[in-house]
């Protein structure tokens, strides 16, 4: 087989875990280690089409090209390369996904072909199915998103652009990659359809000197490819008949995923209950393999359920010394004790491949006892945005109408961002018919843009955590920010967070700041309730507040048409502008804050006033209190009392 | 080239679970299509579209006719045969919406994500009965009729009022209970293993349950002409309509075809008020002004101002 450089395999038991005999049994998998939940639930996946979506939460993004490679090889198995995947991300349109036009010269003219797009391509063809990879869930597009709930665990689905139409039935499989804290962002409806859902938070890449110490790179396909057991291989090859699944199986499921779990979610674990059994050589799926499943995508399963119900009478084994019953995890350090199938090479399952390479937990780091939860928008506190699965809305009117970047074409009603390419492929496509003697483009063939929305509106957010005044009673001061936040999310305003001051800063003299796409991102919240620190480096809070908005104001095109700048602070800085450029304290500092953070603010106080409004949160602190007041006039703002004060007047409302 | 799969694997109809609203409702247009549509809401996982699918390949023999949600305009309204105009044949294609009109049915599977300037199409056709093309050199104008069958989770935004009121009947699917949950596990995953038999008596009874059920629709289509509604139904409706200041008189009207299905699908000679009551929700509920101001499809404030009404 050729060499395939890079490619990942699965790392053996830990050190401190002796090799786990016939480890071919899907119960003697080692579920505290997410190197190995993460190989089973690939091989579940490629086994079974209803579990054709795999969605893994907080995996570290240098690991999902390794991780996509190695489904991509289990998919294809030992007999035909793997194919590969096709990766979805911010900027795919439905004309990219759906259908594709390739564009021919020859001896008479331009010749059009329209072909079925690379989402439904790989439905007719035989083989291996094909591999789709979303590298970012939260930041996929909207054609992409609405594309993954109409294909994802669907029987069939209808195609219906221009050119071929047809109704598939979808053989892909889906991996997404989300971070725990973006699921907000993505449609619950999208969440729902990835049957299979882990959190991967404990895989690590692997340190340097274990990537030097790593085998020859061609080994590792073959050696994850041949440690496969033969049932399981295949399974992944043919697929896994459904085998009966019992009703103490679908009772534990529902104990395990509570009350209020979805229909969806029920059925995603006994499917993977009922592909564990399967793979096992088991003739029916127990409560046991519900516990299995569960321990595999991380739900927590009760040691000791006194209701539990009780097992299915279950017909022996397939072979005498198959494997005990998966779920029963083998004792750390102990020797596991499941005779289960042997592979090939002897005893060498799917998850003892060779020595640990590509992929693995951190060297030292103990297994945590939680595989972490695989359903975050279940917290409470998790943020949601709105209607995530429906398209920007269109502008027909102002300079808007040709902000931000496109995402799509649509039929144009004016000539104002004519999209060129699909224009001339419309009109190449018609004409032949036409019968003219030169290249005609006509009226009907005129295609514009659709556009992503581009933020038209910005509230920069300078916060002083040591403006506290250390009582923690701290409700005006969110009081009086509520309106603003309120402005900004309804408005769809990008958030620009500066803070000064916090307990734990990475650098206590330097401000730090980040940006959010919305209010709606968890960062903006956590950032309203820090702890105080000593340092004030309000002077550098204020430079970043001006080089942003600066920088905001000065890109092309797409400049906001309204931003505000909202200062939270008693004007007391106590770190000269210098000293948060060098970072290292020099002298006396005595008022050298102050004045320089007073005059940063008047470079900000002499922008554009025409968009930018400026607000300075006065929390009403002694002495010193006239502080604020002589910030906000070099900014050019308004002041709020922050402590009785509300700043719904001043946001407009 | 218009290709379909062979054999879909839906879950035939008389073996999905509870949701009697969702289909009651699919039964009740199916014996009365005048009634102009269904619109189907509920949370994710609830069987909608499986439903929609089962009840159409168990009455019709074939899946509806189904507009996705990245339709092109071209593919709704018709337009040329892409393939053939490259070759320089201009050769015409029918769209969904005739596709539709020949079926009877047009399912719109996330109604509420369609694009605007498609629901503005849908709208128009459904509204007037009538689709005009004139672009791309085509120049056609055809009578339509089609029922319109919808699906949405509400969770994903929300539908405007116009496109609502064309749905004649609006049902929610409702939250199972334990018992029913646990049955509808069990019977998923039974299908899913029968699928792969050969001789499944599981399926061959699930086929005969359907045969059954198409028998009793038909039925009810032949019998429905004949079904009497008496002018106090007439009378009781109206009054309901007004309790519930349901916007518009589709309502009514919706309400009394509805009546008169169920009672054709019962077997009755008349309309009774009980035959009213049971599917004035489905006909009310998204009519109300609190909806078309973004509320939600709750029926249970509006079953209390109805109670004195049918008591009586």
């Amino acid at each position: 087989m050729a060499a395939d450089p890079g490619l990942p395999h699965l790392p053996p038991a830990s050190p401190s875990r002796p090799p786990v005999d016939g480890t071919a049994a899907t119960g003697a998998v080692p579920y505290d280690d997410p190197a190995h939940r993460l190989g089973l639930a690939l091989v579940c996946a490629a086994a079974e089409p209803a579990l054709s979506g795999v969605l893994l939460l907080d995996l570290d993004p240098r690991l999902v090209d390794p991780v996509a490679r190695m489904f991509g090889a289990v998919l294809a198995g030992a007999a035909e390369p793997a194919r590969p995947p096709l990766v979805l991300g911010a900027a795919d349109r439905d004309e990219d996904l759906w259908t594709r036009t390739r564009i021919r010269g020859g001896e008479h003219g331009i010749t059009v072909l329209t072909e079925p797009g690379p989402l439904v391509e790989g439905d007719d063809a035989d083989g291996a199915p094909p591999l789709v990879v979303v590298p970012d869930l939260a930041r996929l597009s909207v054609a992409g998103m609405r594309a993954a709930v109409q294909l994802l665990g669907a029987d069939v689905v209808t195609v219906a652009r221009a050119g071929p139409h047809r109704t598939v039935r979808p053989r892909a499989r889906w991996l997404a990659v989300c971070r725990g804290a973006d699921v907000g962002r993505v449609s619950r409806h999208l969440l729902d359809r990835f049957a299979l859902r882990l959190s991967m938070a404990g895989l690590r890449p692997p340190g340097p000197g274990e990537a030097l110490a790593a085998p020859e790179a061609g080994e590792v396909r073959e050696a994850l490819l041949a440690g496969l057991p033969d049932t399981w291989r295949a399974a992944v090859h043919r697929g896994v008949r459904p085998v009966p699944v019992g009703d103490a199986a679908i009772g534990r499921a529902r104990e395990l995923l509570g009350p209020d779990a979805g229909v969806r979610r029920q059925l995603a674990l006994l499917r993977l209950a009922r592909t564990l059994a399967a793979l096992d050589g088991r003739p029916s799926a127990s409560a046991e393999h519900s516990d299995a499943a569960a321990r595999l995508i991380g739900v927590a399963v009760p040691q000791s359920a006194p209701d539990r119900p009780e097992s299915d009478p279950e017909p022996p084994g397939p072979e005498p010394g198959a494997p005990g019953p998966p779920g029963t995890l083998p004792e750390r350090g102990g020797a596991g004790g499941h005779g289960g199938p042997r592979t090939r090479d002897g005893d060498r399952g799917l998850l003892d491949t060779g020595p640990a390479e590509g992929i693995g937990t951190a060297p030292g780091v103990a297994p945590s006892p939680a595989a972490g939860n695989p359903y975050p928008e279940d917290e409470p506190a998790a943020v949601r945005d709105a209607v995530p699965l429906s398209g920007p809305r269109r502008r027909t009117t102002g300079p808007v109408a040709t902000r931000g970047i496109v995402i799509g074409t649509r039929r144009a009603t004016d000539l104002r961002d004519i999209a060129h390419v699909r224009t001339v492929r419309e009109a190449a496509v018609h004409q032949r018919a036409r019968r003219t003697d030169r290249f005609t483009v006509s009226p009907v063939d005129l295609h514009g843009n659709v556009r992503a929305a581009a933020p038209e509106r910005v509230l920069v957010l300078l916060l002083d955590h040591t403006c506290r005044d250390g009582t923690g009673d701290d409700g005006h001061w969110q009081q009086v920010l509520a309106p603003f936040l309120q402005w900004a999310y309804t408005s769809r305003a990008t958030v620009q967070v500066i803070e000064v001051g916090a307990a734990d800063a990475a650098d206590e003299l330097r401000a730090g700041s980040f940006t959010a796409r919305s209010v709606l991102d968890p960062r903006v919240p956590g950032a309203l309730y820090r702890r105080a620190g000593r340092a004030t480096p309000l002077a550098h809070g204020v430079e970043l507040a001006a080089q942003a908005l600066r920088r905001l104001f000065r890109r092309p095109g797409t400049g906001p048409a309204e931003a505000w700048l909202v200062v939270v602070t008693d004007g007391r800085g106590n770190v000269p502008l210098r000293v948060s450029h060098t970072g290292r304290p020099a002298g006396e500092v005595a008022a050298t804050g102050v004045e320089d953070a007073v005059e940063a603010a008047a470079r900000i106080g002499t922008m554009d006033r025409t968009r930018l409004h400026v607000a300075v949160v006065d929390p009403g602190r002694e002495p010193y209190g006239d502080l604020p007041y002589v910030l906000a006039d070099r900014l050019g703002a308004i002041v709020v009392d922050g402590r009785h004060g509300s700043g719904a007047e001043a946001a407009g409302e | 080239m218009n290709r379909v799969v062979p054999g879909p694997r839906i879950l035939p109809y008389s073996r999905v679970v509870a949701q009697e609203e969702l289909k009651l409702a699919l039964e009740l247009h199916h014996v009365v299509p005048r009634i102009g549509g269904v619109l189907m809401a509920g949370p994710r996982g609830t069987a909608k579209s499986t439903l929609v699918r089962a009840f159409a390949l168990m009455a019709h023999g074939e899946l509806p006719v189904t507009l996705p949600i990245n339709a092109t305009d071209d593919r709704v309204v018709g337009g040329w045969d892409l393939d053939a105009l490259i070759r320089g044949e201009p050769r015409p294609q029918p769209g969904l919406l005739e596709d539709a009109a020949d079926k009877g049915l047009l399912y719109v599977d996330e109604v509420n994500l369609l694009d605007d300037h498609l629901v503005d199409i849908i709208l128009d056709v459904a509204a007037t009965g009538y689709l005009s093309v004139q672009r791309e050199g085509l120049d056609t104008a055809k009578h339509l009729s089609f029922g319109l069958v919808g699906t949405m989770n509400p969770e994903e935004g929300g539908l405007r009022p116009q496109l609502l009121d064309r749905f004649g009947l609006m049902v929610t699917a409702e939250t199972l209970g334990a018992t029913a949950r646990h049955l509808l596990l069990r019977t998923v995953l039974d299908f899913e293993q029968e699928l792969g038999r050969e001789d499944s008596a599981w399926l061959s009874a699930a086929r005969r349950d359907d045969a059954r059920t198409r028998e009793r629709l038909t039925a009810a289509r032949r019998r429905v002409g004949d079904v009497d509604v008496p002018d106090r139904v007439l009378e009781l409706c109206a009054r309901a309509a007004e309790r519930t200041e349901a916007v518009g008189q589709r309502g009514e009207i919706v309400a009394v075809l509805a009546a008169r299905a169920l009672a054709a699908l019962e077997g009755a000679d008349r309309v009774t008020p009980a035959h009213l009551r049971r599917v004035l929700p489905m006909a009310l509920r998204h009519r109300r002004p609190e909806v078309v101001h973004g509320d939600t499809f709750d029926w249970e404030s509006d079953e209390a101002r109805l109670q004195d009404l049918f008591e009586a």
